[in-house]
């Protein structure tokens, strides 16, 4: 009896033993679950965001697409249909945003169709702050230098219903089997990525890195996928080397817009002009270049010797008219122009071809009454055309007359001055022609001297004069300034034109002209 | 010594006596205490979490509000010892509402089984931090319920009986049906698990 009567104390002390141990160090329960519903349901908190899973035990009918919906345990409301899992075809839900209160008890009803027919309904209670069994790790990248690792985490906008799990961001470091745990605080206003640096770190080591997320009422977590990197000595830290590559890439930048620049500029002609000038522009080939000046009219200083002659009045016979050496009867052509010859005595025999001779022949009665002209100096130059002028017979000093120099056919002196040895006489422009005589007109010439080169001058009737023709007057204004309608030769190489090779736009403006035949020249 | 064959009930209730003084010693501290209570608790959680993994879709008609006083837990969170006799009292209720479970299947017995363990030790570190805070405090209770004006665990206490008659009214109006089981056990674990939360506050304190 003693000895039972110990037995039983001792399965009671036994008894009592195992339950004070069990109560000590905690007994885990048996968490099977076991139920006759035909899908399995649960929760887990994915990047801040509740999503909620089902899988189905019988698996010989699968469902084509699902409709979840819910209700409040703890009011007397109607069953509510999740809008974005309304005949899906995925076997899960976010319901991040629709179940506010994590701390509600939630009734899910999870139904599978095919087609139109309803293969399987689940229903389930959840309250989110329990019934979450998993809190997924979030992405994370590391970066090792020489004595510290920055780590960032990837985390998407924590809602305030994230907040209510009270969850903490863990990150473990390990190197060598020592573990450390680094706890980065997360705020409501936290989103995107975090950067958090363990430093203090030994260089030439191996560290792992590791995140998770931990809560206190879950006694287990998942940890995130280790990720290693070896501390090299000598590692420039990140601000260096970012420093570095913003400098490489802003000089970069620099250089390219510094070369477009000058490339523009220079194909726009604002630097470095161009000096592919057309070839007829290129003057490089000329060493000199001599402005080559048209060839002017050969000019000579002339001296006129005035005749006075006779008027002869033509008795209308036709008999042997007396010889006059001075006389000359006024020729006329045939269309009423009156001739007058100015007579020249050369200076020199040597430039006797230089020589000129001007006949002036008295004008017509009516020439008294024409406009004084502008005075013709004893040194108007005079160009025969038959005889080119040399410039070198110019520089010869002409000898002054001392005879004056006398209209052999002017009666009237008044419209002619004599003083010494140079003779003024009016020329009506008007009624003036210059010719150059040629030889028909030497030989027809008899009173003419052999060696005297006539000028013939003739004078136009009055009445094909028109003083107010403006056309007229235009032209006679051209043939009396000598200065300006006949050019000097400064050059004693160059030939000299006769004016009537003058242009044309003089001889246009005469329009009254006539064409005289024997070798006048058109006004 | 305790290898002969009569030194071996010397050695058990040395053991068991070792045990008993740890677990004494143990108790005496009540923030150790609100660790094991909350750790409990955190179970008996699980348990029921377990237990109500199904709920007949037709049982949803039958679902009724028993109207948690949540404003309980508002007012005696700046006070620790009016949130323990508070979370006393709903585990005491608890545990008789689970001692009149009789259904089946084995499983559902098992897990009550436990849940009904885990809440008697809820009962037992409650008590014992009662008990100690009661002799350490109780002049200073006076005070503060006399100048504070804020009411007494027993008009909280009322309240809780008064929502868990709500749920024992119900089960015998529903004959104690398994939706009503069912709803029940659903509504008990929403009850612990707000006490569970302001646990957490007591271990700050």
């Amino acid at each position: 009896m003693h000895l039972s009567q110990n037995a039983l104390d001792i399965k009671s002390l036994n008894l009592i033993l195992m339950v004070v141990i069990s109560l000590v160090f905690g007994v885990s329960p048996d968490w099977t679950e076991s139920s006759n519903e035909a899908c399995i349901s649960k929760m887990t908190l994915r990047n801040f965001r509740s999503i909620l899973s089902w899988e189905l035990k019988n698996l010989s009918i699968v469902p084509t697409h699902y409709s979840l919906s819910y209700t409040v345990m703890s009011r007397d409301e109607d069953m509510k249909t999740v809008a974005d899992c309304t005949n899906i075809k995925r076997s899960f839900c976010d319901l991040t945003g629709v179940w506010e209160d994590i701390h509600e008890i939630y009734l899910t009803l999870v139904e599978g169709f095919r087609g139109n027919m309803l293969l399987v309904n689940c229903t389930r209670p959840f309250m989110p702050a329990m019934d979450i069994v998993s809190f997924e790790p979030p992405e994370f990248e590391i970066v090792g230098f020489t004595d510290h690792i920055n780590v960032l985490v990837k985390f998407p906008l924590v809602t305030e219903e994230g907040l209510q799990f009270d969850l903490s961001l863990i990150i473990e470091e390990e190197s060598e089997g020592i573990v450390k745990k680094h706890e980065p605080k997360i705020k409501e206003n936290t989103s995107g990525d975090i950067t958090y640096v363990i430093d203090k770190l030994i260089p030439n080591t191996n560290y792992c890195v590791s995140v998770y997320l931990d809560s206190k009422d879950q006694d287990t977590v998942i940890k995130s996928p280790v990720k290693c990197t070896f501390l090299h000595p000598g590692q420039e830290s990140e601000a260096s080397e970012s420093a570095k590559i913003g400098g490489i890439i802003i000089l970069f930048l620099m250089a390219a817009f510094l070369t477009s620049t000058i490339v523009i500029l220079k194909r726009i002609g604002y630097i470095c002009l161009r000096n592919n000038f057309p070839k007829a522009l290129n003057f490089h080939n000329f060493s000199v270049w001599i402005p080559k000046l048209p060839p002017c009219e050969a000019m000579d200083l002339v001296e006129v010797i005035s005749i006075n002659r006779k008027k002869k009045v033509w008795d209308y016979s036709y008999d042997d008219e007396s010889d006059s050496d001075n006389e000359t009867s006024p020729r006329t052509s045939g269309v009423g122009y009156t001739m007058h010859g100015l007579t020249g005595r050369p200076l020199s025999q040597a430039s006797a071809s230089s020589a000129t001779s001007v006949e002036s022949q008295s004008t017509d009665p009516d020439s008294s009454d024409q406009p004084d002209l502008p005075e013709a100096h004893a040194e108007l130059p005079v160009i025969p055309a038959h005889s080119p002028w040399q410039l070198e017979h110019i520089s010869e000093p002409y000898e002054r007359r001392e005879s004056p120099l006398q209209d052999p056919f002017s009666e009237d002196s008044s419209s002619t001055e004599q003083s010494g040895d140079r003779i003024i006489f009016n020329v009506d422009l008007n009624s003036v022609l210059m010719r150059v005589p040629n030889d028909d007109d030497n030989n027809d010439n008899d009173s003419d001297n052999s060696e005297e080169d006539p000028l013939m001058l003739l004078s136009l009737p009055e009445e094909t004069v028109d003083p107010e023709d403006p056309h007229t007057m235009e032209s006679s204004l051209l043939l009396a300034s000598g200065e300006g309608t006949q050019p000097t030769c400064p050059s004693s190489s160059s030939e000299c034109v006769w004016p009537e090779d003058a242009p044309s736009d003089k001889s246009d403006a005469v329009e009254s002209d006539a064409d005289f035949g024997d070798g006048y020249v058109m006004r | 010594m305790c290898t002969k064959p009569d030194m071996i009930p010397k050695c058990l209730w040395l053991i068991v006596l070792v045990g008993l003084c740890i677990t004494g010693n143990l108790s005496l501290d009540c923030n150790l205490l609100n660790v094991h209570l909350r750790r409990v608790t955190l179970q008996n959680l699980r348990l029921l979490s377990s237990m109500s993994n199904s709920f007949p879709r037709e049982c949803l008609k039958e679902n009724k509000d028993f109207e948690l006083p949540q404003e309980i837990l508002s007012h005696t969170q700046t006070v620790k010892r009016g949130l323990r006799e508070a979370f006393y009292e709903v585990s005491i209720q608890a545990f008789h509402i689970f001692s009149q479970y009789t259904f089946e299947p084995t499983w559902k017995l098992k897990h009550l089984n436990q849940i009904q363990m885990g809440l008697d030790k809820q009962l037992e570190y409650l008590e014992q931090c009662l008990q100690e805070e009661e002799n350490e405090n109780a002049d200073v209770k006076e005070a503060a319920m006399k100048y504070s004006g804020a009411q007494g665990p027993q008009v909280h206490n009322l309240e809780l009986r008064r929502y868990f008659n709500k749920m024992h009214n119900f089960l015998k109006e529903k004959k104690y049906s398994h939706c009503a089981w069912d709803i029940v056990q659903v509504e008990i674990r929403r009850c612990i698990y707000y006490f569970y939360q302001f646990t957490a506050l007591l271990r700050r304190k």
